[in-house]
């Protein structure tokens, strides 16, 4: 039995998952790496943007490939504030982004993921552990395996896998993580939110041609507002895959089970989306349902006019922690394991982008590193794999987590999805309209738009909470 | 672009043995909790693939066909009423996103 014991067992065969196992494959480490999906990517879910270079360093010159499992880099970038007519959007598109290492990638993680794994496998074949290195699919851990309160392996029905390490990497929905008491068995709604996406197709030149892409240059494009939301907390976002674009929702799960059953979103939904298979029921006040919502936010005109003519090819859904810290489990690693990505709820929305998939490879890697580390001092206890939240507290993830805090607290405010954008929309209509009648100033216009949806002491509080946070 | 339906949504997801009529469920859903303390019904409107629906009488009702293994109502529900586990691969449903 001694013999097919593993260096260490990856559950989960995600980005932070197959981080951990590249890491571990080009180490000579003897690891098994269990998916439950049929494939890598099976059960995964993302909005769609790959931030920052960490790609390039786990995979140099990933674009060499001509089919790196990707789909276009970010060339544009648009944050867009909308009210329910209209949208202010602030824009910006640069030659810079065109050199190397990409600075984003917009990706579909069954694609991505699976390339990803096939890097896996490659690595594992040069490994001095070829026959005995396994990236296993379609096999679900149904438990942790602990002996005297160490972590020793894993249960997939009657069979049981031991290790010296376990890597959690199970995603947001944590059960494992929760079920060996790192986290609490039931998690409230309070830090997560529900993302749900749409995959519209278009013919490749027509999405180019819309979006004014070259070559594999991408756009990404963030919402915020009434426009986007109804009201409730979270955004929207548009991304420009080769020949499809992913457009979707992340609403923040607490004000969405709140504001669900309000009659006045419900009726504002229903005015914007009238043509379709639900008929007004007049008598009762039917909740507002999370896809009505997307309805809404495709149907509002800034948003209508770049998904004409296209077609849904896939509808889906997944939870996201919102980037609060206090959702994270009470500690990342214990005596004989570690857990890494979403599983560890590292994701971050600091106003700039949505960061997630980086992070999940980060801390994925720096698992796998530790591992590696623990090898060969032989030693897989507690003390050692401290190094784990050593060195990612180190690193870029645990101080951006840390530094941001303010900045995820001041997004989440209420005035960000209904009272900013509609002063910033209201603004925008006055000083973009001409009409050939004496013209107000622009400070008039500001401040008529201030009044109109807000205070001036209360923007002023916003603009200072958010000059320090951001 | 025409409005879809949830039905219509749901059509494009590609469930795991579809062909299987006694798929193992994956959620426990405690309806008696729902239909006698719960203040708010939300899983009726917060999950994505519309499992939860309410019946004419006003009786919640769940299946796990249509799940799309988001985890949404495991974190709504805090009246204790939702147990989530993975799907089986062999015998549950669950998903096989095209794209992701």
């Amino acid at each position: 039995m001694e013999d097919e014991k593993f260096d260490c067992i990856v559950v989960g065969g995600g980005i932070a998952g197959l981080g951990a196992a590249l890491t571990l494959a080009r180490n000579n480490m003897k690891f098994l790496l269990i998916e439950r999906g049929e494939y890598s990517g099976a059960k995964n879910v993302s909005g769609g943007v790959l931030w920052g270079t960490q790609l390039s360093e786990l995979v140099p010159d990933y674009w060499e490939d001509t089919d790196a499992g990707i789909e276009r880099y970010i060339k544009h970038r648009r944050l867009s504030f909308l009210d329910e007519q209209s949208a202010f959007s602030i824009d910006f598109k640069s030659e810079h982004f065109e050199e190397k290492p990409y600075k984003g990638v917009i990706v579909l993680r069954s694609r991505f993921d699976q390339w990803l794994a096939d890097k896996v496998q490659e690595a594992v074949m040069q490994s001095d552990y070829a026959e005995e290195s396994f990236v296993a699919n379609d096999i679900l851990v149904e438990e942790i395996l602990k002996e005297n309160g160490r972590v020793v392996g894993i249960r997939s029905g009657e069979e049981k896998f031991y290790a010296n390490c376990v890597i959690l990497a199970e995603g947001v929905n944590n059960l494992l993580t929760r079920q060996i008491g790192l986290q609490d068995e039931y998690v409230p709604a309070d830090y997560v939110a529900t993302g749900i996406k749409e995959i519209i197709k278009f013919d490749q030149k027509t999405l180019e041609d819309r979006f004014q892409l070259d070559g594999l240059s991408g756009m990404s494009n963030e919402f915020i507002g009434l426009g986007a939301t109804c009201g409730v907390e979270g955004g929207g976002f548009l991304y420009t895959n080769k020949d499809s674009i992913s457009l979707g929702l992340v609403l923040g799960m607490k004000d969405l089970r709140e504001k669900g059953g309000n009659p006045d979103i419900r009726k504002a939904v229903d005015r914007r989306t009238t043509s379709g298979d639900t008929t007004p029921d007049s008598d009762k006040v039917k909740p507002l349902k999370i896809y009505d919502i997307l309805a809404a936010f495709k149907s509002h005109p800034a948003v209508r006019d770049m998904i004409k003519g296209g077609e849904v090819v896939e509808y889906s859904g997944h939870v996201v922690s919102t980037g609060d810290m206090r959702i994270m489990p009470r500690e990342i690693y214990d005596d004989g394991v570690m857990v890494a990505g979403e599983a560890a709820n590292l994701l971050m929305n600091s106003g700039k982008a949505i960061q997630g998939m980086d992070y999940a490879m980060a801390s994925g890697v720096l698992a796998a590193k530790t591992a590696v580390a623990a090898k060969k001092k032989n030693d897989f206890g507690k003390a050692t794999l401290k190094t784990y939240r050593d060195t990612l507290e180190d690193s870029y993830v645990m101080k951006d987590l840390r530094g941001f805090q303010n900045a995820v607290h001041f997004l989440h405010q209420p005035a960000m999805f209904s009272k900013v954008p509609n002063i910033a929309c209201d603004f925008g209509r006055q000083f973009f309209t001409i009409d050939n009648k004496p013209t107000t100033k622009t400070k008039d216009m500001l401040k008529g738009a201030v009044k109109r949806h807000s205070s001036f002491w209360e923007l002023l509080k916003i603009g200072f909470k958010g000059y320090k946070s951001l | 672009m025409k409005k879809l339906s949830i039905a219509e949504r749901l059509g494009l997801v590609n469930y795991r043995n579809q062909g299987k009529s006694d798929a193992t469920p994956h959620i426990d859903v405690d309806t008696d909790i729902c239909n006698s303390t719960c203040p708010h019904l939300c899983t009726t409107y917060v999950c994505p693939a519309n499992c939860y629906t309410v019946d004419e009488e006003g009786e919640v009702h769940f299946q796990f066909e249509d799940c799309i293994e988001c985890g949404t109502c495991m974190y709504a529900c805090d009246q204790g009423a939702v147990t989530w586990h993975y799907p089986q691969p062999e015998t549950g449903r669950g998903v096989n996103w095209n794209f992701g």
